[in-house]
């Protein structure tokens, strides 16, 4: 205040330097917020929040998952002994590197680690271990079925061990762990079943949504590939024949942040610079630009300081959404500089008069108009996905802080308006004659409306959007992704029991119970398989029961002698096998920090999900179905019915669920946004009768649009209904001011100029999100660009005065 | 190997010599084609005309690491184009059956399912088997060296996997049979261990 105190009149002019320091201070500290806001570009925000418990196991496991650690690598080209051999090279160049939790190829010498830790936790893992199988009978039966495998390829592997592990604990847990959906194995490489290529699954050990370091990952795969074909004596010639393929959630993400940093940069050139040329045709003149322009970096600017503020984190996306902002914004600029100056015929009154009888007479409609655009754009905030959330932030603070500038800070600055004509008097004039025009079809419009509206009734719902309508990925990259995960069997996208606990302990406990229920659906044959993280941590309580089974020396010596009496493997040749039972008889449960640096880690890691103080820990249990036959889900649920907490997740439908309920949300909040906007309409405008007339100009687009875009069977989803909310909250405006010229003595040329530069900026702002390859951006411009358009026109035809008749149609307020 | 399984061997020249017998008994001609001319396509064909069998088998393994050879029978079924089972009863039963790439092991109450092609070494006996029941040239000729001796009558196919590494692993797996049906099948490891199964036919099965 001390700077307005030292102005000797504080009359206006004062309050004018004053709100000229408020909007320099504002804007300085939106720069620095800006300067420090962290940009990010990666896929959650386009993943709803706030779900059900079950979508929390589902969201979590997308977000966090090992599914957003993997990366796909398929090698193809060539001829399959070169492409297997750069698959095994690359495998072992990459398990040399820092970036990977595992390397999978089907290679097992990575396997090697892992199998010593098995094999020396055999009698904790091993699911067969129970005080029977150490009893007489027990063992004959083992060892028996050991010997079974001798003769056969297997026994290859197990003669090593087999007079330390007669009873085949190993194998026990090597069974276990053979998923029931493998790769297929060509020259001891994981390769497709379906197309010449060598397939490998990395697990990185950045996270999902670190994308710097998924894109190192990416990086270190390319470079390996590279190197292992140049490397000294290789065949040049079949080398240059491969080709390295990538997929998976982080490639997903890396493209995906590339892609909206491209289409982020393009959409603000080309915003900025449609723009420009526009500002240039209404005004001809550099200082009417350079000022048409401060409310518009004035609003980017806070709409960026505010979602950093808000969020933490500043999307990519809405840094391409803000040049809608660009031409929302402008509007008020190009309101206030073409219709501040005093008409033609008119002196030059006292130094800022002008900006007085704007506010007086122009600015309430103007804040009518930034009122229902605000309402619209409120309803992105609570559209329930952060993504859009952040929009709604921006635009809000964006039209705010732009609008504020406008209204305090141009009658300061630009006390007369703009200087320059440019073009704009033909384009007024051009305006006023199709103003003059357009209410002769008046009837059209209303009957063109009435077709639409039937037409959507007669057409299909196009309400079928679905959740992956959202996501940035190309169609092409998904079905690469898609052939390679069935080569490899990854976790996809399946169906899942998911049991939580507390802590680690319970949450494997819960995994056994679970298992011990789908085991018998298994043998049954209605499951082919499932996976569980207790089948690699089996829970302490588990570890310990079988640990204590085990008998002491002695009394397995003595049963040993028995048991084998007469078998091909003589008691004598065991000794090793006491001794080890010995030794782990004094061993205790290992959790998951003990599996750390084996391949076991990884395969935990996919299916234990630790929690912390806000949520619990989480297994999962991947189930696989028989091939051909759809999952007896009802079944599946009725044998976990008796484990607390256990639920059933498929995440196909359950996505789809989750977007429904917030495709349904959305249709309410858009409702009420609409309601709102009318009320808003109603309170201002105070007769029934005249609000009908300028609803029905905004309706009448807004069924338009929706048809035609029916009529065009595109799928449309919660972007588009958020952007039928734009419309209406957008078009409004056009339909206010010619409301509001209809009562003025005469529609003057400059403000019917203002207004065609108004919505052209505002159209072809949203026709360039419109021509956006982000999904996102795309349906709102889609929807918003005509719909804009269709409002002003039709707005001209039902509120326009009819050429000639000074009185205008119907009655005028007396 | 001087000395491997004297029985079938005696068999093999009884068989041998009644064959000729017959053969200078009927007419020249027949003996020219059961003699020289019998190759891979032939005994296929011969093969593949069988669509369905049944059968029981004794099976004898000769592992190095154990003083006794281990014994086992059971049951053996194979459907065309890709169905084989092989069912035991004795010492224990088990049983493992293959649908095209599914392979399912079940023992007493355990059972797992894995792909075929995801473990190669057991896919190469199982392919030797099945392949040479349905008479599948195509797939025996993908994997393996395949060598065939004897006539339509009286045949052995030997058959060498392609793949080096398979080698390794699975030196050879020897067919034999008469007519069109299996008899035997033998399975000789890269460790030395080998494995003798006689094959008996049901009623109701091959000729």
């Amino acid at each position: 205040m001390s700077d307005a105190g030292a102005r000797p009149p504080a009359g206006p002019r004062g309050r004018g330097a004053i709100a000229v320091v408020v909007w320099l201070l504002a804007l300085a500290a939106a720069v620095a917020i800006a300067m420090r806001a962290r940009y990010v570009a990666d896929l959650s925000a386009f993943l709803p929040s706030a779900p059900t418990a079950e979508q929390a196991v589902l969201l979590d496991q997308l977000k966090n998952g090992i599914a957003s650690r993997l990366i796909l690598v398929g090698i193809e080209g060539g001829d399959a002994a070169t492409r297997n051999a750069a698959s095994r090279r690359l495998g072992a160049r990459l398990r040399a590197t820092p970036h990977f939790a595992s390397v999978d190829n089907g290679d097992t010498a990575a396997w090697k680690d892992a199998g010593r830790f098995i094999f020396a936790h055999r009698y904790a893992l091993s699911p067969a271990v129970d005080a029977a199988r150490f009893e007489v009978d027990g063992l004959r039966v083992a060892i028996d079925e050991t010997l079974g495998l001798l003769g056969t390829p297997a026994g290859a592997l197990i003669k090593p061990i087999l007079l330390r592990d007669p009873t085949g604990e190993t194998v026990r847990i090597a069974e276990a762990l053979t998923p029931a959906q493998a790769p297929k194995v060509e020259d001891g490489v994981w390769v497709s079943r379906t197309a010449p290529r060598a397939v490998l699954v990395l697990t990185t050990r950045a996270d999902g949504a670190d994308l710097d370091g998924q894109q190192s990952a990416l990086d270190a795969v390319r470079n390996a590939f590279l190197e292992q074909a140049q490397r000294p004596g290789a065949n040049v010639e079949a080398e240059a024949a491969l080709r390295l393929e990538m997929s998976g959630a982080g490639s997903f993400g890396v493209a995906a942040r590339e892609r909206i940093r491209s289409e982020v940069e393009r959409l603000a050139v080309w915003g900025g610079a449609i723009m420009l040329v526009l500002l240039w045709l209404a005004f001809g003149s550099p200082r009417a630009l350079v000022v048409a322009v401060l409310p518009v970096a004035t609003g980017v600017l806070a709409g960026i300081a505010a979602v950093s503020l808000g969020f933490g984190q500043v999307h990519g996306m809405t840094l391409g959404f803000g040049t809608t902002l660009i031409g929302e914004a402008v509007d008020y600029a190009i309101y206030y500089l073409v219709q501040a100056p005093v008409p033609a015929g008119e002196t030059g009154a006292v130094d800022g008069s002008h900006a007085k009888r704007w506010l007086r007479e122009s600015w309430p409609t103007v804040r009518l108009g930034l009122l229902t655009s605000l309402i619209g754009f409120a309803a992105l905030v609570f559209a329930g996905f952060p993504g859009l959330a952040q929009l709604g932030v921006f635009s809000l603070a964006g039209l705010l802080a732009a609008a504020a500038t406008t209204r305090w800070v141009f009658p300061v600055i630009a006390p007369d308006g703009a200087p320059g004509t440019g073009l704009r008097e033909p384009l007024g004039r051009l305006m006023q004659r199709a103003a003059g025009r357009l209410p002769r079809v008046r009837y059209g419009v209303v009957a063109l409306a009435a077709f639409a509206a039937l037409a959507l009734v007669v057409l299909p719902s196009p309400w079928r959007g679905t959740l992956s309508d959202l996501s940035p990925i190309d169609a092409a990259d998904l079905a690469r992704d898609a052939a390679l995960r069935a080569d490899v069997g990854a976790p996809d996208a399946g169906t899942l029991v998911a049991v939580s606990a507390p802590d680690e302990a319970g949450v494997l406990a819960a995994a056994e119970a679970v298992g011990a229920r789908l085991d018998p659906l298994v043998n049954d044959g209605f499951l082919q398989g499932y996976a569980s993280p207790a089948r690699f941590l089996p829970s302490p309580a588990t570890q310990r029961a079988r640990l204590a089974a085990l008998p002491d020396a002695a009394t397995l010596s003595t049963r040993l002698a028995t048991a084998a009496e007469g078998g091909p493997l003589p008691a004598e040749r065991l000794a090793g096998f006491i001794e080890d039972v010995q030794t782990a008889r004094k061993d205790a449960p290992f959790d998951r920090k003990a599996l750390e640096n084996t391949p076991l880690a990884s395969a935990v890691d996919a299916l234990l999900l630790p929690g912390d103080a806000t949520r619990p820990w989480r297994a999962l249990l991947s189930l696989q179905a028989v091939p051909d036959l759809p999952l007896d889900a009802d079944r599946v649920r009725a044998a976990i019915a008796g484990v607390p907490g256990a639920q059933l997740v498929s995440v196909r439908p359950e996505l789809d669920a989750l977007y429904a309920r917030y495709l349904q949300r959305a249709a309410w909040q858009a409702a009420f946004g609409a309601a709102a906007v009318v009320a808003l309409l109603a309170l201002t405008l105070k007769r029934l009768r005249r609000l009908a007339e300028v609803l029905l100009p905004i309706a009448a687009a807004t069924v338009v649009v929706l048809a035609a875009l029916a009529a065009s069977g595109a799928a449309l989803g919660i972007l588009h209904l958020v952007g039928l909310l734009l419309t209406v909250a957008i078009g409004s405006n056009y339909a206010l001011f010619f409301d509001h010229l209809r009562r003025a003595a005469e529609a003057d040329v400059d403000t019917l100029a203002s207004l065609l530069l108004a919505n052209l900026t505002t159209v072809i702002s949203f026709g360039l999100l419109a021509s956006s390859q982000i999904p996102v951006l795309q349906a709102v411009g889609i929807v918003v660009a005509p719909g804009a358009l269709l409002c002003l026109v039709f707005s001209a035809s039902c509120l326009g005065r009819r050429e000639g008749g000074a009185g205008a149609h119907g009655k005028i307020a007396a | 190997m001087p000395k491997r399984n004297p029985e079938p061997e005696r068999r093999r020249r009884v068989r041998r010599a009644a064959v000729l017998l017959v053969g200078l008994a009927t007419a020249l001609a027949a003996s020219a084609i059961s003699a020289a001319g019998f190759d891979l396509a032939q005994l296929t064909a011969q093969l593949a005309r069988v669509k369905s069998g049944e059968a029981t088998f004794t099976e004898k393994r000769r592992v190095e690491m154990l003083d006794r050879t281990l014994e086992s029978s059971g049951r053996l079924v194979f459907r065309a184009p890709d169905t084989f089972i092989r069912e035991t009863l004795k010492p224990r039963r088990e049983k493992l059956e293959v649908n095209g790439n599914v392979l399912t092991m079940s023992l007493g109450e355990r059972s797992r399912t894995m792909q075929l092609d995801s473990a190669p070494e057991a896919a190469v006996i199982v392919e030797a088997i099945r392949g040479t029941l349905t008479g599948n040239r195509e797939s025996l000729e993908r994997l393996f060296d395949a060598t065939v001796s004897g006539s339509a009558q009286q045949w052995s196919l030997e058959l060498v996997p392609r793949d080096l590494r398979l080698r390794g692993q699975v030196a050879s797996v020897r067919v034999s049979g008469r007519g069109p049906a299996v008899r035997e099948v033998q399975v000789l490891l890269a460790d030395g261990d080998r494995s003798t199964m006689t094959i008996e036919p049901l009623p109701g099965g091959p000729p």
